[in-house]
């Protein structure tokens, strides 16, 4: 258990600055189900669909963290199954793509998965000269 | 027979919760991601003794050898300890560095999946491992997304006038217990972090390790880079041993970010 600890306090980041992709005061919630799990570097990828009010239905794309730093924090790449309802936390792209950089990814039983986002080391960041 | 029933039907609920409070139990499979490693101090419990004494090699040096991870907030910004005056930048590179924070860092090589500098390489979200060959008077340092670095322990000396390279040229020495590294020959196209502290040509990283004990080691950097900065300046980290535990690998097969890194 300490060592999960370990790996939970290391909560680690892209190697991109997050900041340049995402805007991390645009949040989202995206309600859906999974229909694949990219678990590829530099980053995984939950493609979520998407049902609006209307019942239009719209695929999200949504980047998590690399695969071996949340191996090594215990997930894996069955964490998440296709056909899974998942619901979503994260920072919209800037440039108007449906992607979001998850900040929480919870299940429908509740359990949150993945977690730990580059957002939450941008924020923690060295400031301007 | 009931009661063995329902003490079997107890351990597994109990077997059960745990798999729902801990996220996986540990996938064997993995490129042996939890696998013992030998020699490894342990407690009476067998876990890792991660203050244990220093191994020392068979001449009495310190043995370096582990797989360790570097602190996360020096990938940001290698000066996160220090006040931003501390960092002397030449006027060009001051500006610079000030472009790359404006645009969010979105020029950042290392997005590209282009080779990192020396300091990124220790600083990352993924482990790097020492390998101290000391019958070839080298030591080796390996890494999951990375190519390997080859430092020279044989007292030859740096090349004059190297090739610019991604990886550069690097010779050790021990001063006492310390193992100090040196490297050259750059192209000046790396970032020593996130946030784009430059580099050119003309760097040269000292780098200065002291295992404290078995799960803790000290690392000096410091940055001499004449044509960016107007002296060398140090930054001290901390880098920590991952036990029981080895490298996995990392193809940078899917990388999406370059072409949505808009930036500001």
């Amino acid at each position: 258990m300490a060592a999960l600890a370990l790996m939970a306090a290391a909560r680690l980041l892209a190697h991109h600055s997050f900041a340049a992709e995402f805007d991390a005061a645009k949040r989202v919630t995206l309600k859906g189900t999974v229909t694949k799990v990219d678990w590829r570097n530099p980053h995984i990828y939950v493609y979520l669909n998407v049902k609006d009010e209307n019942g239009a239905a719209a695929e999200w794309a949504c980047e998590g963290g690399p695969p071996n730093v949340l191996l090594r924090e215990g997930w894996t790449r069955t964490s998440v199954k296709e056909g899974e309802e998942v619901t979503i936390d994260g920072a919209v792209a800037k440039d108007g793509s449906k992607r979001c950089n998850s900040r929480t990814v919870i299940l429908a039983d509740g359990r949150k998965v993945f977690a730990g986002s580059s957002e939450d080391n941008a924020a923690g960041r060295g400031g301007k000269p | 027979m009931r009661r063995l029933k329902k003490a079997l039907g107890s351990a597994l609920l109990g077997a059960l919760s745990l798999a729902v409070l801990c996220p996986a139990s540990r996938p064997a499979r993995a490129q042996w991601l939890n696998y013992p490693t030998k020699g490894t101090p342990r407690t009476a419990e067998g876990k890792p003794n991660l203050t244990a004494p220093t191994p020392r090699r068979p001449d009495g040096k310190p043995d370096l050898t582990g797989v360790w991870m570097g602190v996360t907030k020096y990938m940001i910004n290698i000066a996160a300890d220090l006040k931003p005056d501390e960092v002397p930048f030449q006027p060009w590179a001051a500006a610079e560095f000030q472009r790359r924070r404006d645009t969010e860092s979105k020029d950042d090589p290392s997005a590209q999946c282009l080779p990192l500098s020396v300091p990124l390489r220790q600083t990352i979200t993924s482990p790097f491992k020492v390998i101290d060959v000391a019958a070839k008077e080298e030591m080796v340092m390996l890494y999951e997304g990375s190519r390997h670095r080859e430092i020279f322990m044989d007292g030859r000396p740096l090349p004059k006038d190297p090739e610019p390279s991604w990886y550069g040229y690097a010779v050790g020495r021990w001063e006492g217990d310390d193992l100090v590294i040196d490297s050259i020959g750059f192209n000046g196209k790396e970032w020593l972090d996130i946030n784009g502290h430059p580099t050119t040509e003309a760097l040269h990283v000292v780098e200065r390790y002291h295992r404290i004990d078995f799960g803790h080691m000290s690392l000096e950097i410091t940055i001499d880079d004449p044509k960016a900065y107007t002296r060398p300046w140090k930054v001290k980290e901390s880098p920590r041993l991952l036990p029981d535990t080895e490298l996995l690998e990392a193809v940078c097969e899917n990388n999406q970010d370059p072409a949505h890194m808009v930036g500001k």
